[in-house]
């Protein structure tokens, strides 16, 4: 069978608790699922679509969440975070709603599509917005438990879905780790990374990569950012000698930050490296390996920045700002001030 | 200065199914509760040199109608009343004119009034939920009419008999926002959403007309599905008759755009849009004061 997408998964699970709980709302702002095909069929009084409207869409979730209903939004990543960012801030973030805002498709995950698409500073945006929970599941297991959990305990919670299948990761474990926000998925020696979602799985393939080299890298999911376990991440990270983040994200204020953050209120001093994009907009064709690739984002580009790092030496990180890695000639031209 | 209460008002009727009645003064005393809200707005503001005078003062008639012109569904001293129906005064920097009235409703202590924005108190420049009787967080335009329209279609889905009303201002009306949820409205059939457009035709840097002109509200709500009308906002009797709509709107959520005189009852304020925010000095004081003793509202 193949591995299920993380929008249907939790979709299904939404789907079984709505049929017992009429006051399970699901408002999706044109962005449908093979799951949510099943819903609005069966539960037509349960669905609401508001239209391309993801500003209306958020204040109704919060007049609806004040008249007790449990409440669920939905849209690609992009237009349910920027787009509607002053309504989670005002309607749901200051008045104190339990809305689940479920956003799919994060970071470069609407493949080729340029920066209008692209959600490469939601975790900085939404995190820096008091009472949001963020949360990030790296494979359909966990997104299958957080669904439970936004049922179960509504609060404003900001969910981030990929839009490709993520391989299974928890084995029927991710119960016993989900209210800790983290879990230690390979324990290494020395030297670690922390990640979430799509390239949680492509730091696996780095540890893969440097075990034959006798670097043996721990692999730190870290699923939930806000509210983040300060000490249970100092307690896991304390016998790393040297840290390294990865994220889908430009880094200004992102993972690495929130993580760097953490470190330093725990009083916990560690070299740690941040891999993530630059602070620039991708607008080159060529998918998202590509885009990955280009920012050294590949597997073995991380793997050589890690080995650098372990050996003290100058990172071969880009840090480029503004849009300067345009490459074609073409697009060049058209856009002088991107110089 | 608090409206001497009427004894009669205190512990509210309700009907069969628990819903609570509203409450109907005459004309003569509505037209009271117009001097006694502008004078303790006046008040307030003058006390704490914080607050905004000519927005508060055009939608006046509209809350007073509401609250006492036989129109909203509350409960004398319980703001939380399950059957409540729910009011957001949308253009936030107005919902100052709430306080009064939340006060001699029993929902707020009346001494909060003289606390206005006073370090520490319950009562804000802004509103929001954690004052009784608020139903919203207001202060960023283009956000009440959703979140009532969240209100109605809740209520609905309920089988609850429970309406919400949401006060805009028209420059709010330049919000986007402000139109997604008009569509939404309508599409839904939300027969127990009301907004009420406080068309007083100024902006803080002068008329809607010439910033960016409006043109009719009226019938682009119309145009959008609603039930809407033009009234005039400073009329009990029209406004009284507007509301009366409710219920036979054929399915529509109902607009009533009310015409109003921003900085109605202080004559150097009226239709002045430099006056939004600017505090009166010490001979504006005066003359406001002598103008606020006549009563601005004659039907």
């Amino acid at each position: 069978m193949a591995t299920p997408l993380q929008r249907d998964v939790f979709i299904d699970t939404i789907f079984e608790a709505a049929q017992s709980d009429r006051d399970v709302l699901f408002l999706s702002a044109d962005l449908g699922a093979k799951a949510l095909d099943r819903f609005r069929a069966e539960l037509p009084d349960q669905f609401i679509h508001p239209g391309i409207c993801e500003q209306n869409m958020i204040d109704v979730a919060a007049g609806l969440a004040r008249s007790g209903k449990k409440v669920i939004t939905y849209a690609m990543a992009s237009f349910i975070t920027a787009r509607c960012y002053e309504q989670i801030k005002c309607a749901l973030a200051a008045m104190n709603q339990p809305v689940t805002v479920v956003s799919v498709g994060v970071g470069l995950g609407y493949d080729n599509a340029g920066p209008t698409h692209y959600t490469t500073e939601d975790l900085a945006c939404l995190r820096a917005l008091p009472g949001v929970e963020v949360w990030s599941p790296g494979d359909a297991e966990a997104t299958q438990e957080l669904a439970r959990l936004c049922l179960d305990r509504p609060a404003l919670r900001y969910v981030r879905l990929e839009r490709p299948a993520l391989e299974p990761l928890y084995h029927g474990t991710f119960s016993t780790v989900r209210d800790t926000g983290l879990a230690e998925i390979a324990h290494g020696d020395r030297v670690c990374i922390l990640s979430s979602g799509y390239l949680l799985h492509r730091a696996l393939d780095v540890r893969d990569l440097l075990r034959p080299e006798g670097i043996d890298l721990g692999v730190i999911d870290l699923f939930r950012l806000k509210p983040l376990d300060t000490k249970q991440l100092a307690n896991t990270l304390r016998h790393y000698k040297k840290i390294i983040t990865l994220e889908e994200q430009c880094l200004d204020g992102g993972f690495g930050s929130a993580v760097l953050e953490a470190l330093n209120d725990s009083q916990l001093h560690r070299p740690l490296l941040r891999l993530g994009l630059p602070n620039r907009f991708f607008f080159e064709n060529g998918g998202r390996s590509h885009v990955l690739e280009k920012c050294g984002l590949n597997p073995a580009t991380i793997a050589l920045s890690i080995r650098e790092f372990i050996a003290g030496q100058q990172l071969a990180q880009p840090t480029q700002t503004g849009n300067t890695l345009i490459t074609n000639p073409a697009r060049a031209a058209a856009t002088p001030d991107a110089h | 200065m608090i409206m001497p209460r009427d004894p009669s008002k205190d512990g509210t009727s309700l009907n069969s199914q628990g819903t609570p009645t509203p409450h109907t003064e005459g004309l003569a005393k509505l037209q009271d509760r117009s001097a006694w809200l502008r004078r303790t707005l006046f008040d307030m503001v003058m006390r704490s040199r914080k607050g905004h005078i000519p927005s508060s003062f055009s939608c006046a008639e509209t809350l007073l109608t509401l609250f006492y012109g036989g129109v909203l569904r509350y409960a004398h001293g319980a703001p939380n009343h399950p059957h409540r129906d729910r009011l957001i005064v949308s253009k936030g920097h107005a919902a100052m004119a709430l306080y009064p009235i939340l006060a001699d409703i029993g929902y707020v202590p009346e001494e909060e009034l003289e606390n206005f924005t006073r370090k520490e108190s319950l009562l804000r420049m802004y509103a929001d939920p954690g004052i009784p009787g608020i139903d919203s967080i207001t202060g960023s335009l283009g956000h009440g009419l959703g979140v009532a329209a969240g209100y109605a279609l809740a209520s609905r889905q309920d089988g609850r008999d429970q309406r919400a009303f949401a006060v805009l201002g028209d420059s709010e009306c330049y919000e986007g926002s402000v139109w997604e949820s008009a569509l939404f409205g309508a599409h839904h059939g939300l027969d127990n959403l009301v907004t009420i457009v406080d068309r007083n035709g100024l902006a803080i840097m002068g008329q809607t007309e010439e910033l960016l002109a409006l043109d009719s509200l009226e019938e682009k709500f119309r145009a959008f599905g609603w039930h809407a009308l033009s009234v005039d906002g400073h009329s009990y009797t029209a406004l009284q008759s507007a509301f009366g709509q409710l219920g036979n709107t054929d399915g529509k959520p109902l607009a009533i755009i009310a015409q109003t005189v921003k900085g109605k009852g202080i004559s150097f304020m009226e239709n002045r849009s430099e006056w939004h925010n600017r505090m009166p000095d010490d001979e504006q004081e005066a003359r406001a004061r002598q103008d606020l003793q006549t009563n601005c509202i004659t039907n």
